[in-house]
């Protein structure tokens, strides 16, 4: 292994580790918040950050190909469309009559 | 009936994707012979794109870029392509749907008429699957005549 | 190299079946629809892991996009059609 591929190798497994971890915050966001919007504050940015990590990760090892162009393109979607999914859902939510949580409530 | 999303992010994002999945659905039915897809899937996905328009924009705006009448009429074309490739080969004296004979016409060598041909079977399963997804999607979701709601809330 | 990606795609394999358990027992549908958004997120990244390790990335690149699409409408769908049941 010379110089170089072992500096890709760190920055690859720097960025998809990364990625792994925000993914598991999300998912313990997902799994202990107390009501809906909030869970959806921790899945809709985590997830959104931690697919950018994870594409990026998998793109360096790639390299520069027309398979590395897609997976940037891939993540340039999930850039636009994760953050809208989130708002549509959370209006919808509250369009339905959803109540924010309050630190006096239960948790439900 | 289809009401028209009132939210301007929605809309913003949905007016800019659309054509990116457009070209990327062309993509896929063009690439049918190398990598995953093909005619079936190219078709579903170019429906999925007018499908986001539809539920983003509503039924009135989008049935003027698309009217139902031009969705009919694109899903009997698909299957006159389709139709009518078979039976050119069937009168050049080939079974049904054996593109080898179409090299008489295309005037190139067999192996490529047989390229040529599954690119244009392809083209026309992928009409036929993308206006019948759009038309299931506005049966499912319009109940009565929609010609008689009102053109500015919907 | 492999061996670590297929650690990475095990960690989000487990990941997934913790969000399983928003969908089974979230209450209401939107804590649900939630989930399942997330978990098409995972899966986004757990089908270009499979094609790393089978290394046939160039194959699994367009299932990826595809999936990463379908996901997209079906949460837009899905919200849409809530919102307006909830009009009353």
């Amino acid at each position: 292994m010379n110089a170089v591929s072992i500096v890709i190798a760190i920055f690859v497994v720097l960025f998809t580790v990364g990625g792994l971890f925000f993914f598991t915050t999300s998912t313990i966001g997902l799994l202990r918040f107390p009501d809906f919007f909030t869970r959806l504050h921790a899945t809709g940015k985590g997830d959104t950050l931690a697919v950018l990590f994870s594409l990026i990760g998998i793109g360096i090892y790639e390299g520069l190909s027309l398979t590395g162009f897609k997976i940037l393109l891939i993540a340039v979607f999930m850039f636009l469309a994760q953050p809208t999914a989130t708002h549509a859902i959370s209006k919808a939510g509250m369009r339905c009559g959803l109540q924010p949580w309050k630190k006096e409530d239960n948790r439900k | 009936m289809i009401r028209k999303t009132d939210d301007i992010i929605i809309r913003t994002v949905a007016r800019i994707l659309v054509p990116f999945i457009q070209i990327y659905a062309l993509y896929v039915i063009m690439h049918g012979h190398y990598s995953p897809g093909g005619g079936f899937q190219g078709g579903v996905i170019l429906g999925a794109s007018i499908i986001l328009l539809l539920i983003t924009h509503g039924l009135v705006e989008t049935t003027k870029k698309i009217s139902e009448r031009a969705i009919a009429i694109f899903s009997s074309i698909g299957v006159f392509i389709y139709a009518g490739i078979g039976v050119l080969c069937l009168l050049l004296y080939g079974n049904f749907l054996d593109y080898s004979k179409l090299s008489v016409i295309l005037n190139v060598t067999p192996a490529e008429a047989r390229s040529m041909g599954i690119l244009g079977v392809e083209i026309g399963v992928s009409f036929t699957v993308m206006a019948i997804m759009i038309s299931i999607f506005i049966s499912i979701s319009t109940t009565e005549d929609h010609s008689k709601y009102d053109k500015e809330h919907y | 190299m492999n061996t670590f990606f297929l650690v990475i795609g095990i960690g989000l394999c487990v990941l997934v079946f913790f969000v399983l358990y928003r969908v089974v027992f979230g209450p209401g549908v939107f804590n649900r629809i939630a989930a399942i958004s997330a978990i098409g997120t995972k899966t986004l990244v757990i089908i270009l892991i499979m094609g790393i390790i089978y290394n046939r990335i160039d194959m699994f690149v367009d299932i990826s996009m595809v999936y990463a699409l379908l996901n997209f409408i079906g949460t837009l769908a899905a919200a849409k059609y809530l919102e307006i049941g909830g009009e009353k």
